[in-house]
């Protein structure tokens, strides 16, 4: 049986949310009726950037709110998305009057109520643009039919590539191309030990046997592709890198961004084996990572397990990598 | 000396007011049998859905006021806003459309009120993907729209157009019952919704009901829901 530190259910979302705005005073701010948080001090005169969705993948979205990268984050229960009118209140929140980056992971509850809430918001003249970000290899089916690739971590990318240009004043359409192209560029590969558990259940969304790894997970504690039998860090390192390289056609003498990403029960200790083993591995095919991210950044609530998130860089990408960014999440 | 109404005229004086309020009484009225079809058919929600959208509805009444057709369209159409799952943006966006039909004051016409349905079918089509067929609200509205347009055409006055409008819904709603669902909440259920009208289908028919009885005063009948 599992357990979780939870007073109501009911209440963890804006308990949590009341939580990170107490913890960043003068950082966030909180608007209680509709669940989102924005900056304590408003931007003006840039592209505004809204993003979110449902809850339980922390620190994404709220984390990432601040100067360099999101204007307005918005949350949903647990797993569910955001209210249309949740969304019309945050990205018009967003608006300092040159338009708003819509930035949303391709689910279809999310890619709904954004949308109605772009269609909305231009009654009251606000323009908007928005970035799909659906950078999930296990959910590649190669047909046009069905709802695509799932949007995971490759969220953090786009959202710090698309405000750091909109913190130096780029137009709407040019923070929008930005973000469409890191998504376009950018794929994952998941896998997991154990599953969640949703705050107050006390059994986790799956069980695995001791042997077993399930390979291809989502978020939302979705079952995978498949399920593989376990193995050491370097094998499971090896179980991630091989599809991505291999649908990313990398070769000798690229260089790409990489984020090892925790899901939410993995400990630093284990990135840091699974990064290591990556930079040996990369090292060996003569790819080069120009920049890293090692850290549980999109999670699914306390999932042990693990993602690997590459991008082929450019020039332009990597100054906008290295813009600095000041968010509860992520600063340098 | 008596007067007639066409369908170039205005619904009567009131008629979004009526409307929107004939909307809380027979789509809450009938939320629990909602519900129990959506239980049987669909993930269950259903029921709590229509409750919250007109609560949320009812406290935008409240708060602001309304006077005109358009405003008391942008209460129902925000209270769905508000709600989850799909049913909750699908409705919102049906009645924004519903609430265009008329400038910002003054109650639309017939012919304005039938083009609104239409433009708001178009939109549940373009956010749902549904199909007619696909056992969703669609179904429902699809016949109504085509009969509305016909009746604006032949010149029918209002009470009578919007009545063989909502006599074609739920006969479609109904119809629900014996197709299997494609798209929406009923597709992940397959067979099992076999035998079970759309509530989202019911819903529509009533909300059709409802703008008849704007105009004519007479009862809208929900008992062959459940």
């Amino acid at each position: 049986m599992r357990r979780s530190i939870v007073n109501d259910p009911e209440d963890l979302i804006p308990e949590a949310l009341e939580g990170l705005m107490l913890s960043h005073p003068l950082m966030l701010d909180l608007h209680e009726e509709h669940r989102f948080i924005t900056r304590r001090k408003p931007a003006t005169d840039k592209v505004g950037l809204v993003s979110g969705g449902g809850s339980g993948h922390e620190p994404l979205h709220a984390g990432f709110v601040g100067t360099g990268m999101l204007d307005v984050a918005v949350a949903g229960a647990v797993f569910a998305s955001p209210t249309a009118l949740q969304v019309l209140e945050a990205t018009k929140a967003a608006d300092a009057g040159r338009g708003v980056v819509q930035i949303v992971k391709n689910y279809t509850g999310d890619v709904l109520n954004f949308r109605i809430a772009g269609e909305i918001s231009g009654d009251d003249a606000v323009r908007t643009e928005m970035v799909l970000v659906d950078d999930d290899l296990a959910t590649d089916t190669g047909g046009e039919d069905g709802p695509g690739r799932r949007g995971t971590a490759a969220t953090v990318i786009v959202e710090k590539l698309c405000g750091a240009a909109a913190e130096a004043g780029a137009s709407l359409e040019d923070v929008a191309a930005i973000g469409r192209r890191a998504a376009s560029r950018a794929r994952t590969m998941s896998l997991a030990l154990s599953a969640g558990t949703h705050p107050g259940d006390t059994e986790p969304q799956f069980t695995l046997e001791d042997d077993e790894v399930e390979l291809g997970v989502g978020i939302h504690g979705e079952r995978g592709r498949e399920r593989v039998p376990f193995r050491d860090a370097d094998g499971l390192t090896e179980l991630l890198l091989e599809p991505l390289r291999a649908e990313l056609d990398l070769h000798r003498g690229d260089e790409v961004l990489a984020i090892v990403n925790g899901l939410g029960g993995t400990y630093p200790l284990e990135l840091n084996l699974v990064a290591r083993s990556l930079h040996h591995h990369l090292a060996d095919a003569g790819v080069a990572i120009q920049r890293s991210l090692v850290g549980s950044y999109v999670t699914s609530l306390d999932m042990h397990g693990i993602s690997i998130t590459l991008m082929p860089l450019d020039d332009e990408q990597a100054r906008l990598w290295d813009a600095p960014v000041r968010t509860p999440a992520l600063t340098w | 000396m008596t007067t007639t109404t066409t369908s170039t005229d205005t619904l009567p004086d009131d008629f979004g007011h009526a409307f929107i309020r004939g909307v809380h009484e027979h789509l809450g009225g009938a939320a629990d049998p909602l519900g129990d079809l959506d239980r049987r058919a669909g993930d269950g929600d259903f029921g709590t859905n229509v409750r919250t959208a007109l609560k949320h509805a009812a406290e935008n009444i409240e708060t602001d006021k309304p006077s005109t057709y358009r405003q008391w369209g942008t209460t129902m159409y925000m209270g769905w806003l508000a709600v989850g799952g799909t049913s909750g943006p699908l409705f919102g966006m049906f009645f924004r459309d519903l609430a265009k039909a008329a400038d910002d004051d003054g109650e639309p016409t017939l012919a304005q009120f039938a083009e609104a349905l239409a433009a708001g079918q178009a939109t549940i089509q373009k956010y749902g993907e549904a199909k007619v067929g696909d056992k969703t609200m669609v179904d429902a509205l699809d016949p109504a729209v085509t009969a509305l347009h016909t009746a604006v055409e032949a010149g029918t006055p209002p009470g009578e157009a919007l009545a063989t409008a909502e006599k074609a819904a739920v006969e479609a709603a109904q119809a629900t019952a014996e197709t299997t669902a494609r798209r929406g909440r009923a597709s992940y259920v397959g067979d099992v919704a076999k035998g079970v009208i759309d509530p989202g289908a019911a819903a529509m028919a009533l909300v059709i009901g409802a703008a008849r009885a704007a105009v004519d005063g007479a009862e809208v009948d929900a008992a062959w829901i459940g």
